[in-house]
Formats: structure tokens, sequence, C-alpha cells
């Protein structure tokens, strides 16, 4: 058989065009899929200005301004200033909390992250229609993932149970109990009312 | 396109076996005064009709894998035994061991697993000269390997709510099955020693699930970081003639009266004339030896 520089050519070829790509997630972070859904369990595009903070551990100084025929002023740390317009100032213990969505708009689902190590996770949402607020509570347990080496480490996570009050919403429910990065809807939230 | 030690290692493996290759087809001269020994020629044809079906075992081992081992985080340990039937269709298993061991640069996410492997299939000389000691066939494998792996990283922080824990994970099972395209050749070097080359093409076919972690590296059949992968091997192939009959060995058997009488007239006309032919499409009995 005769060997070609054609055939060592090609075979070069070959071994060389492979190129390389990895399938790292493009999000760093797993995150809690919320579908919004009406009372009666069609999807929805809720019309209000959602934000989402979480409680955190550990408890925080507030410092609430209080003044007669003025709007009550909260700060995390102390305003000299307003006292010397003539607030009183009053200093109260909170649970630390922190924003994880902030004036959400017209959006038809949401992602939330979630606690790496904690048992239960809560979620108190903020409505700018309403004065009320919601609290979800999210009992779940993490477990580490990793897809490549080279793509890092994750925190995966299974759901166990899910509850809210009712200031807005009507229901809410577990959808696919595995938190990860399928894009899947994990909890669906049907708030008051229905679609006409 | 990323250039590695890998293939340039394979490009120069084949250069070698090229030129090897081409070793082979020289002949040796005849010298002045040197008489050439008599010889009896069959047709290419009529030879292979009469081609002894079982040819013999085959041993090798490969040479590729523990050089990769030694220059990258993942290499093998492998040997097969090879049926030789009809110098056309070869069954085949592989045996071996695989080892990886890996840290990402980046991400400092280690991942370890040393297991045997195990892989079944057929190879098909494609040559149209099944006399040819050469070789260029394509062959094709199932290959299999059950292990454990285990992957550990820095501690996982919380972004958010804070804590850390740490990240390691040992021991986690796992059986996967995988498919090969193979196309590669072979050279006879010397005797009954031959050398070759073979690039595979790789498939996973099903791989345990875990929650926990996907292997990133089957020994026996690579890394999983896309559905497919590219191997190669580089053979030190040993022919074993256990259980064939001394007069078979990798020839014909065939006696001169099977040759049809219009050949023998030729080859008394050559005889006559003194010359000696050594076409492609006939083969000496010296030859065959």
């Amino acid at each position: 058989m005769k060997i070609k520089v054609g055939h060592i050519i090609g075979v070069a070829t070959l071994l060389l065009v492979s190129c390389y790509s990895n399938n790292c997630p493009v999000d760093n972070m797993v995150t809690c899929n919320y579908g919004f859904y009406d009372s009666e369990g069609t999807a929805i595009t809720y019309r209000d200005t959602i934000t989402v903070t979480t409680l955190m551990p550990g408890y925080k100084t507030v410092y609430t301004y209080r003044k007669l025929g003025n709007i009550t002023v909260t700060k995390d740390y102390p305003d000299e200033e307003l006292v010397n317009q003539g607030y009183t100032e009053s200093a109260t213990q909170q649970r630390k909390d922190t924003i994880l969505v902030n004036q959400l708009y017209g959006a038809s689902s949401m992602k939330v992250p979630m606690s790496y190590f904690n048992e239960m996770d809560t979620l108190i949402l903020s409505y700018k229609s309403i004065t009320l607020k919601d609290t979800i509570k999210i009992k779940h347990s993490g477990y580490p993932n990793v897809e490549l080496p080279e793509c890092g480490t994750y925190r995966f996570h299974t759901l166990h149970q899910v509850t809210a009050t009712d200031a807005a919403i009507d229901h809410i429910e577990i959808s696919d109990s595995k938190v990860n990065y399928d894009g899947k809807t994990n909890i669906k939230i049907f708030f008051n009312g229905v679609v006409e | 396109m990323k250039i590695n030690v890998r293939h340039i290692i394979c490009i120069a493996l084949f250069f070698i076996a090229a030129w090897s290759a081409q070793a082979q087809e020289q002949q040796e001269p005849v010298m002045p005064g040197e008489k050439p020994k008599p010889t009896k020629y069959v047709a290419l044809e009529e030879q292979q009709q009469h081609l002894v079906f079982f040819q013999g075992f085959t041993l090798s081992v490969d040479g590729y894998g523990p050089v990769a081992m030694m220059i990258s985080d993942y290499g093998t340990f492998e040997g097969a035994l090879r049926l030789n039937l009809k110098n056309t269709f070869f069954p085949i298993f592989e045996a071996g061991v695989g080892r990886c061991s890996k840290e990402d640069f980046n991400t400092k996410v280690t991942y370890e697993t040393s297991a045997p492997f195990g892989r079944i299939g057929i190879d098909f000389n494609m040559l149209k000269d099944k006399f040819q000691s050469n070789r260029l066939y394509l062959g094709a494998r199932y290959g299999f390997s059950k292990f454990t792996y285990d992957i550990a990283g820095p501690a996982q922080t919380d972004p958010i709510w804070g804590g850390s824990k740490p990240f390691s994970m040992k021991g986690i099972n796992c059986t996967s099955h995988w498919a090969e395209l193979i196309f590669g050749v072979e050279v006879r070097i010397f005797r009954n020693f031959h050398m070759g080359w073979a690039v595979r093409y790789k498939r996973e076919i099903a791989s345990t699930k875990n929650d926990l972690a996907k292997p990133n590296c089957i020994p026996g059949y690579g890394y999983t970081t896309n559905a497919t992968c590219w191997g190669g091997t580089y053979s030190l192939i040993f022919d074993l003639n256990w259980g064939m009959k001394k007069s078979h060995k990798r020839g014909v058997n065939i006696e001169i009266r099977d040759i049809p009488p219009t050949q023998v007239n030729n080859e008394e006309n050559k005889k006559d004339n003194g010359e000696q032919t050594t076409d492609n499409g006939r083969r000496t009995e010296e030859d065959e030896e």
C-alpha cells in the first residue's frame, strides 16, 4: 500500500480540526424560578412593582425618625441632621435583611437565589400598589454539584415545602422540586384575581 | 482550536508508521551472479479462495496511552487479543486500566479516577490484497467501564446569606457505556512483529446519573466535556500462530494441482524465458512465508 502525502495531510487535518468548547452554564448562581399565575392558573404578566427582600441571620439596629406632620423616616444609621431638624429618634433591633429582587415590574416570572446552607428561606414581597406585604417561606435542602471541573461548583436544591401569606397571593405551590440550571419553573405563585 | 502535545505526538507517530510502510515495500535486489529462487505463481483471486479461515491470534499493547499518562492528565495501560479470520475480519477484545487525575487551573476543582475498562468489537481489513502484511482497517467497538471517582475543590461560600462548607465528594459510583469507530493502519516491522496506529471517534452511550456530579473523565473513553471525543492508539502487535497448522501460516492451504492448467503453462513459459516477474497481482510462496 502506498501512503501518499495527501493521506498524511488528510489525517493530520482530521486530528487538528477539533475545536475546544466547554458547556458551562452562563449564570454562575443557581436560582429558584417563580412563575406568575392568576387564581385560576392562567399565566399572567403581573402589573405591579414587586420588591423581594429576605431575612438574613443576625440582627441590626434600625433608627426611626418621627416629627408631627412629616413622613416617618427609617434609616440603618443614626442621622444627626434629622435630630437637629426636630425629629425624634428611636432605635430598635430588627432581623437583618437584603434585597434580592428590586422593583420588578410587568414580569411573568422572577428568579430568586436560595441560601446554600439554611433549611428555610423567608422572602418578603412588597408591592407598590398595596401597603401589605406577603411572606413566602420555602423549606429546602441544598447539595453541591459539579458539571465540569472547569465550570466550578454549584449548589443545587430540593424543595420540600412552600407557604405564603395572602395579601396579594391567592395560593402557592411547588411545580418542580429540583432547583438547578435547567430553567424550569420551580414555584408557581397564584395571585388574587382572574384574568378576563 | 487548541494544538496540544497529544496532536503533535499523533502526527509524529503517523510519520513513523508511514516511513515503516515505505521501507516494507522496498524489495531486496538480486545481486549479480546470484540465482533467484524458483517460484510458483498462483493468481491472487485463486489464492484468496483458498485462504485459510483461521489465521491465528494477535496480541497487542498500546504505546500511546502510557505516554499520554506521563504528559497529560489522562492515560491508559491497555492491551488487546485479536483473532485473524481470513486476514479480513479481526474480532477483538481490548482491556486495560485508565487513570485520570486533573486539577482545573481556574476553579481549583480536582477530579480523580482509576479503573479497569473493556472493549469488544471487530476490525475489517480494507485492502484488496489480503496477503499483505500491512493492513488498512476500519473497526467498531463497544466499550464499558465500572468505576468510582472523587471530586474536591475549594469550600463553597454562600455569597448572600454567608457561611461556608468544605467541598469534597469521594467514591461516586458510575458505570459508563460508549461506542467507537476506528480507522487505522498496521505495518509489519519484523517477522511476527507489527506496529500500527489508529484514530478513534468515540460517543458516550450512557452513564449512571448522579445528582452530585457528572463523570468528567471515563477510563478507556476520555473526557466527557462534549458528547463525542477523539482518541488514538499506537499499537505494538505480535502475531501468535496458536491453533494453526504449520503449513497454513499466514497464507493459503493450496497445492500445485489446484492451479489452473493455463497458469502452470504460463509459469513454464516464463521459466523458459528466464524471467522472474514480481508484479502486484502475483505472489510467491516464499513471500507468503
